[in-house]
């Protein structure tokens, strides 16, 4: 598994635009910098904390990637998946709700790989995929929204 | 420090991207394409039958207007459909009576009771035009050659059938000169062309193997290796003045051979679709508005034959002319902010949707958000140095690292 310090290090070599600080909590970091969509920079911010026990907030179990601005815009006519596309959805606040970006039954998040490598790229790739989401209804990044997927603690 | 100025990738924003596929949406599909040139041919033959009233007096038969230089669009509503428009040169006197040679024509086309065209071809003033069931219409307008050292500069014939005799006239034209002209001087932009055929065989793909029968119509412009950005944006002006005239009952329109002159008084290799709509609104708009601070009527005329004169029937009057300057106005602010850094694919579209019309704005968007979520998933698409996903078409970006493999999930939605 990555240390938080080599985290930081491949962070700060391949998105050098992103700040870090430590939190949300001890053992964690947070990365907070700009990432394009088709049209628009979005603010996300990444928290991620190593392994702690009795602690199972889900930035302990997977990098948490949130959209800050411009703020995701649900869309409550669509009827499927519901009012945004691939995230977990937080209820008391929708725009904030984090990115699905990986599916664990197919590939869980180990600690093994770099968020700056992954993480990154993959939030991209939703962005431009929320995007075209907004424009049409349509997601077209593909993915599963499972019947019954475990909600978890956000 | 001399910098060589390096014109942009081609289709690699979203701006240019959607603004080619609208281009491409708007345009015959390779299918229309074929069909039209199988009907070019169908009447040629027909009016060259034996027992045809012009039976060996069709010297030439060739297409003009915006089927010869590859700017034909569709009609807004698919009952519209569009016009093919063809030149049947006649080894006739020049100076024949115009009523005449038009009802010779008309004779031949629409052929005996109960025959091909006879229920379907109609007498217009200057043209016979064959009407078809699914909307084509080809224009059939008889010339004859005026002289022979002069190739192509002919005499076409206006005469109304309601009309009196005395208002009947003979003018002059040279569309075919006109047609290699443009065509000489908006050459399909190597880069530009490739990635604009790519995308236009992507549309039609069942078709891809289909090549064009005739050597006389040009070919589809997937077949050719795309068109030049010129043509491009002559064919995106010219939508949104149909978009804009739709709902203007019996209002003539700026003529598609005025706005081709125009565009090509600018034409340069090299620019983006977008940079090469601006111009040539713009230019336009220019050549409208310095026409109407004199109080007179813009003149446009074919520059290969001064004679041939493409506003002889519009604007007609200064109010005319104003409304489509109104026009050109409200299309440069839309283009101004579709232009604007920043804005969401959503405001891209409803700009598109404004300016082209519903179906072509909201299906090259939708085409557009499908294609760059896939090249996500498949490695096409390449990750910027500052965080960005773009199509990897240029060499600059085709060494970026690709999106690693993933696959998206989510939670159930539940409501509160």
């Amino acid at each position: 598994m990555k240390s938080l310090a080599s985290q930081s290090a491949a962070m700060k070599e391949r998105w050098p635009e992103f700040i870090s600080f430590r939190g949300p909590a001890p053992g964690s970091t947070t990365w907070l910098g700009g990432l394009d969509g088709l049209g628009r920079r979005f603010l996300v911010s990444i928290q991620y904390g190593l392994p702690m026990p009795g602690d199972s907030s889900l930035f302990r179990c997977m990098p948490v990637v949130r959209v800050h601005s411009p703020r995701l815009v649900p869309n409550f006519r669509l009827k499927k998946d519901g009012p945004l596309p691939h995230v977990y959805f937080k209820a008391d606040d929708l725009p904030l709700s984090p990115l699905c970006l990986f599916d664990p039954a197919v590939a869980p998040w180990t600690g093994d790989e770099l968020i700056a490598e992954t993480t990154v790229y993959w939030a991209i790739h939703w962005l431009v995929c929320y995007e075209g989401w907004e424009a049409t209804g349509e997601w077209f990044g593909g993915g599963r929204h499972p019947s019954s997927a475990g909600q978890a603690n956000v | 420090m001399n910098t060589r100025w390096k014109p942009p990738a081609p289709l690699s924003t979203p701006g240019e991207a959607l603004l080619a596929l609208v281009a491409i949406k708007i345009e015959l599909s390779r299918t229309q394409h074929r069909l039209a040139v199988e009907r070019y041919e169908s009447i040629r033959k027909h009016i060259e039958r034996a027992d045809s009233p012009l039976a060996a007096l069709v010297v030439l038969f060739y297409p003009q207007g915006s089927m010869a230089i590859g700017a034909t669009i569709r009609a807004k509503r698919r009952e519209d459909g569009y016009d093919i428009d063809i030149v049947v040169e006649l080894g006739l006197p020049p100076h024949m009576p115009p009523h005449q040679v038009l009802n010779l024509l008309y004779r031949a086309v629409k052929g005996d009771p109960g025959s091909r065209y006879h229920d379907c071809t109609e007498r217009q003033s200057r043209c016979v035009t064959v009407h078809y069931a699914d909307g084509m219409h080809l224009d059939l307008t008889p010339s004859v050659l005026l002289e022979a050292d002069d190739p192509r500069r002919s005499h076409i014939f206006h005469s109304k059938p309601e009309a009196s005799r005395i208002d009947d006239r003979h003018l002059v034209i040279n569309s075919y000169a006109f047609v290699e002209r443009f065509n000489a001087m908006t050459p399909v932009d190597h880069e530009f062309g490739r990635a604009y055929a790519l995308q236009a065989q992507k549309m039609d793909p069942m078709l891809a193997l289909m090549a064009a029968d005739s050597e006389d119509v040009p070919a589809h412009s997937s077949e050719v290796g795309g068109k030049s950005a010129t043509v491009v944006a002559l064919q995106l002006l010219k939508r949104n003045r149909n978009i804009t005239y739709a709902p203007r009952t019996g209002m003539r329109m700026p003529p598609s051979a005025m706005l081709a002159a125009l565009a090509l008084e600018i034409t340069l290799p090299g620019r983006s679709v977008l940079d090469a709509l601006d111009e040539l609104s713009y230019h336009v708009l220019t050549r409208l508005l310095e026409a109407h601070r004199l109080r007179r009527l813009i003149d446009v005329r074919n520059p290969t034959c001064w004679e041939d004169r493409f506003t002889d029937r519009w604007p007609g009057t200064l109010s005319a002319q104003e409304r489509y300057i109104g026009d050109l106005i409200a299309f440069r602010k839309q283009l101004a902010r579709y232009r604007a850094p920043g804005l969401s694919l959503k405001e891209q579209g409803d700009l598109l949707t404004e300016m082209f019309g519903e179906h072509p704005g909201r299906e090259a968007v939708r085409t557009y958000a499908d294609e760059i979520a896939a090249a996500g998933h498949s490695g096409r698409a390449r990750v910027t140095s500052t965080g960005g996903l773009i199509l990897g078409t240029p060499a600059s970006v085709a060494a970026a690292p690709a999106v690693p493999k993933h696959s998206f999930f989510g939670s159930t939605w539940k409501k509160p």
